[in-house]
């Protein structure tokens, strides 16, 4: 299925480093992303917890406050300031003022102590504590120095007599106007006195774990989730703040082993409250958040293969066509061209596929032509060169009975057309020596000579040097023949054709000039452009097939033979028509050897 | 009680054009002077200090008392000390309470005002040591100490050398006397002030007969103003002199206490009809209403009256040149319990109040024989008229028979219902009382 999809090379290539970089991309990404939101977590969490603890600190501070004002509603009570003054209270006024305590404005007190400057001791109905169970109890020295301030104090309850931990309140009572000696006034507090402080925060103990501290370090409550152990560290770093002066968040969102604490200090009370956030509680919302992640990552992942599909099958389909088409071109059947309608550059690429299919396919059929040709003329040459020695033979016996006969025309003319055969032959080969071509081309002008008596005369300028060069055969007859046959086609007498060879800057210059009527310009322009076009299209020029055939066949030889630096031009001039062919090579070489 | 109430309170706002340019002088003095030198024994500290007070706002004028010299204060110290005051909407009697509450909650302020006006609390706040001996402070330093009156720095001391409360300047305005109405008098036939007492009753008696009420008496609160009138006449006479002088007498049952019931007695003879179970306020308004043609008060009363009926009153001394006066009512304490910093600054500022004090003065002497009120040049000259000086009974007398004798068995006194020997027998169980609680 999936082979059906991908199967370019291209497109696999691209998948698989589109993969490697999307994997690359959300690895990174996921890394950023996990470090940025674990970051974030951490901070809403323990921010979140960071609020709730000075919350419930805040609380205590306000707890305290009460209980610094009931406490002094209790000692500016008029009942209880008679009860320092040296008079004291009546009986029934004692009475009165034991059960005033009962009534304060404040929740969870279990139990209430009041000992005025006389040893008179004031509780419930029922505690039944007097004097000296209060002096046993210690809790006298509870309040310390302290000229006034309200003290809490977590303590063995050995005043009211059950042994147990509790949070007390105490105060010195003193006299508002008279230096007596001072009352002192304790108040029990039940658990859910401070309890509440947690509590009213709602259900977190399943996550994180709290307690509450007094002023020496010891710890008075606390609330743990399950299997959850304070570390000795995290103790410690209580411990330390407990004995510090500093109030209010005395530790925010601090790393300990275990997780994360965070202290309030209540700075009248010295007492600390603190929440420690677990690490698990921490990695629990970061796993599913990164689970969430994942799941968007593989979402991410699918959907961009899935397109990269798509897309890349967009540009490697018609890739895939260009490729099948050309690895599945037989050199034969040139009817398989592209159609592609991409709007992009492959639809150029698949354009210029097609022309080059055509153009091929042209080449090829003027190849073909050309062998045919070829074949046509070696042929031919061969048809002719199977009896050359009868036909030398026989041109001989004409010869000797001309001679007999004592005809001299008849004689030359034998003697320059056995010439001219002999060295068109040339016994197959295309090089000659330009001593030969030159004698080819006399040989012709003489048999034209006989042909047209007083028609023309010709003068060949040649250096003995280059004779011995060589040269692509029959170049000049051509020119001849097309000098007599148009150049002098309005004359009878006086013609001169002159052929000169020369060598210049290493390179062969053949001239060929006649004195007849000059070539129409428009002609000497189309013949001189034959060089700009291609081979194949230089016929297509003179599609008459009636004027310049010859030409085209000399160009298409010298074209074919020494390249495209060959020059070839005519040149009309006022006494008669000049052509020019100029070979990029001079001659020393035969390359036929 | 309405007496300090109004001194306290309200003493600054008598002369703002006064204290305005005292401010503006202090500000250049101080810190230039002795503000400079204090400012360098603190230099290194780097936080201002804030020294936590108390003050009163007028409920009348909802002005905030003594504002200009903790301003000043606090712009002469800019960077060492900031006094930081909590103003408060009290009246004297619920601030002294406060006080009180304050202690025993161990909530005072570093400073606090009227101590010597609650002469029990005063001497429970020396035994237990919750306020500083400034002793030290004030003899150490003689710049301090020259600012101060010796009578003033003597009524400021204890017996054995002790300064708790740190003196003002001047006893310039300290002195009350007695505060008339010229209209009533003319209309009597009266044309000055009696200068002695027997002089004095006839003036009552001509007023009565005129059908003028002569005096604005109350029985609340610590009677104010019938006891100015009758500690003053109690001074007349060598013995009763040295009555006044004693602090918390042994007995009341004398010549002296006697005379004193005599002169209560006399004195609401001349007063309004709603004179019984009223405090001075009502005494007040009946003065400045034109219904009573007297009422004994102090400096800081002149404020207080109506512009438009102020033309009308004059102030003179008690007859016999007297005027009641105790400077170290308007000594303020340095609350212990403070760290020395604080404390420190305190007393920095408590000096600065008796520089402030002493500006003030010069002031006031400044304008004699100038364009001022008639009131006020009245008050000049009775200050500088070589006055005899009583003590306020405030704060020789205790506390009980202030807060709770006086207003009890005075209204039984004048109405008869009572004898002199059996209310000088009622302010003698105070003194047990008293002393029972020491």
């Amino acid at each position: 299925m999936m082979r059906k999809w991908i199967n370019s090379g291209i497109q696999k290539k691209y998948l698989k480093y589109m993969v490697a970089l999307l994997m690359l991309a959300l690895f990174l990404s996921s890394i950023g992303v996990w470090a940025y939101v674990h970051k974030n977590m951490t901070a809403v969490i323990v921010d979140k917890y960071e609020f709730m603890n000075e919350k419930m600190g805040i609380s205590m501070d306000n707890l305290y406050k009460k209980t610094d004002e009931v406490t002094a509603e209790c000692i500016i009570d008029d009942d209880v300031q008679k009860s320092l003054k040296t008079k004291g209270l009546e009986e029934v006024e004692k009475s009165a003022l034991s059960k005033y305590f009962a009534y304060i404005d404040l929740d969870h007190v279990s139990e209430y102590c009041y000992v005025d400057n006389k040893k008179n001791v004031y509780t419930k109905s029922y505690s039944k504590i007097s004097y000296e169970d209060f002096e046993k109890s210690g809790f006298a020295e509870k309040l310390g120095d302290e000229y006034a301030k309200t003290q809490w104090f977590w303590a063995k309850d050995e005043l009211f007599g059950n042994g147990e931990e509790a949070l007390f309140i105490g105060r010195y009572v003193r006299s508002m106007d008279y230096s007596h000696e001072p009352g002192m006034l304790f108040l029990k507090m039940d658990d859910s006195f401070l309890a509440e402080l947690v509590e009213e925060e709602g259900n977190f103990r399943e996550e994180i774990a709290a307690g509450i501290v007094d002023a020496q370090g010891h710890i008075c409550m606390i609330w743990y989730p399950e299997n959850f152990q304070l570390d000795k560290q995290a103790k410690k770093t209580i411990k330390e703040l407990a004995d510090s002066t500093s109030s209010g968040m005395v530790l925010n969102a601090e790393n300990v082993k275990g997780g994360i604490l965070s202290v309030y200090r209540q700075k009248e009370s010295g007492m600390l409250i603190y929440t420690l956030v677990p690490d698990e509680v921490l990695s629990k919302g970061m796993n599913q958040i990164l689970m969430v992640m994942l799941g968007i990552y593989l979402f991410v992942v699918i959907v961009a293969v899935g397109a990269s599909i798509y897309l890349s099958r967009i540009f490697t389909r018609p890739i895939q066509k260009i490729s099948e088409a050309m690895t599945g071109f037989d050199g034969q059947d040139f009817s398989h061209t592209i159609e592609l309608h991409t709007n992009t550059e492959l639809d150029q690429i698949g354009h210029s596929y097609n022309e080059m299919l055509k153009n091929i396919e042209r080449l090829l059929e003027e190849i073909k032509n050309q062998q045919k040709e070829l074949r046509t003329s070696e042929l031919n040459m061969l048809i002719s060169q199977i009896n050359p020695h009868f036909l030398y033979n026989t041109l001989d016996t004409i010869y000797m009975l001309a001679r007999i006969n004592g005809e001299e025309t008849t004689m030359k003319m034998i003697q320059a057309l056995s010439k001219y055969l002999r060295l068109s032959l040339s016994k197959g080969k295309d090089i000659v020596t330009i001593g030969d071509e030159l004698e080819n081309v006399r040989s012709y002008m003489e048999i034209q000579q006989i042909r047209n008596e007083n028609l023309f005369q010709y003068e060949i300028d040649c250096p003995e040097e280059l004779k011995k060069r060589w040269v692509l055969k029959l170049i000049l007859q051509p020119l001849v023949e097309n000098s007599i046959k148009y150049g002098f086609c309005d004359i009878f007498e006086g013609g001169l054709i002159w052929i000169s060879v020369r060598e210049e800057d290493g390179k062969l210059v053949f001239t060929v000039f006649n004195n007849g009527t000059p070539m129409d310009q428009k002609m000497a322009d189309r013949i001189n452009a034959l060089g700009t076009y291609p081979i194949a299209e230089m016929k297509e020029c003179f599609p008459d097939k009636q004027h310049g055939y010859g030409i085209v066949n000399i160009i298409t030889r010298l074209r074919l033979k020494y390249g495209e630096d060959v020059v070839f031009a005519y040149e009309v001039q006022e006494e008669g028509t000049k052509c020019v062919v100029q070979l990029p090579v001079d001659g020393t070489e035969n390359d036929e050897l | 009680m309405w007496f300090s109430f109004r001194w306290m309170e309200q003493k600054m706002m008598n002369y703002r054009r006064i204290v305005a340019a005292v401010t503006a002088f202090i500000l250049l003095l101080g810190l230039a002077g002795c503000a400079k030198q204090e400012k360098k024994s603190v230099k290194n500290t780097s936080e201002e200090i804030v020294i936590p007070m108390i003050l009163t706002v007028d409920p009348t004028t909802g002005k905030k008392n003594e504002q200009d010299l903790v301003e000043a204060f606090n712009q002469a110290y800019q960077g060492t000390y900031r006094l930081e005051v909590d103003w408060v909407m009290e009246t004297e009697e619920e601030y002294r309470k406060n006080l009180k509450r304050l202690n025993v909650t161990d909530e005072l302020p570093a400073i606090i005002t009227d101590l010597r006006m609650l002469p029990s609390y005063y001497q429970m706040m020396i035994q237990e040591g919750r306020i500083e001996d400034l002793s030290s402070w004030i003899n150490e330093d003689s710049e301090w100490k020259d600012m101060i009156e010796p009578t003033v720095l003597e009524s400021c001391s204890e017996e054995d050398g002790s300064i708790y409360l740190a003196p003002i300047s001047t006893a310039a305005f300290a002195c009350s006397g007695v505060f008339w109405n010229q209209s009533l008098f003319e209309e009597a036939g009266i044309e000055k002030f009696p200068e002695t007492w027997e002089a004095f009753w006839e003036c009552c008696d001509r007023l009565q007969a005129c059908g003028i009420t002569p005096l604005a008496l109350h029985t609340e609160g610590t009677a104010w103003a019938p006891m100015l009138l009758a500690t003053a006449e109690l001074s007349d006479t060598e013995e009763g002199a040295a009555f006044m002088k004693e602090l918390y007498p042994e007995t009341y049952q004398n010549e002296s206490g006697l005379h004193l019931a005599e002169t209560l007695k006399r004195l609401f003879r001349y007063t309004t009809n709603d004179a019984m179970h009223t405090d001075f306020d009502v005494a007040f308004t009946n003065f400045v209403s034109g219904k009573a043609a007297m009422i004994p008060n102090g400096y800081w009363m002149i404020d207080q009256i109506p512009e438009d009926f102020a033309e009308n009153v004059r102030f003179s001394p008690f007859p016999g040149n007297k005027l009641i006066s105790s400077p170290e009512t308007f000594g303020w304490a340095v609350v212990s319990g403070y760290s020395d910093e604080v404390k420190e600054g305190a007393v920095t500022f408590l000096k600065f109040r008796t520089l402030f004090n002493q500006e003030e003065k010069k002031e006031l002497l400044k304008q004699d024989g100038g364009n001022i009120s008639q009131l006020l040049q009245d008050y000049i000259d009775a200050f500088t008229g070589d006055p005899q000086i009583v003590p306020n009974y405030q704060v020789k007398w205790n506390s009980i028979l202030q807060e709770e004798t006086l207003g009890l068995y005075l209204p039984d006194l004048v109405q008869g219902k009572m004898t002199e020997e059996e209310f000088v027998l009622r302010a003698d169980e105070s003194i047990r009382q008293y002393e029972e609680e020491q």
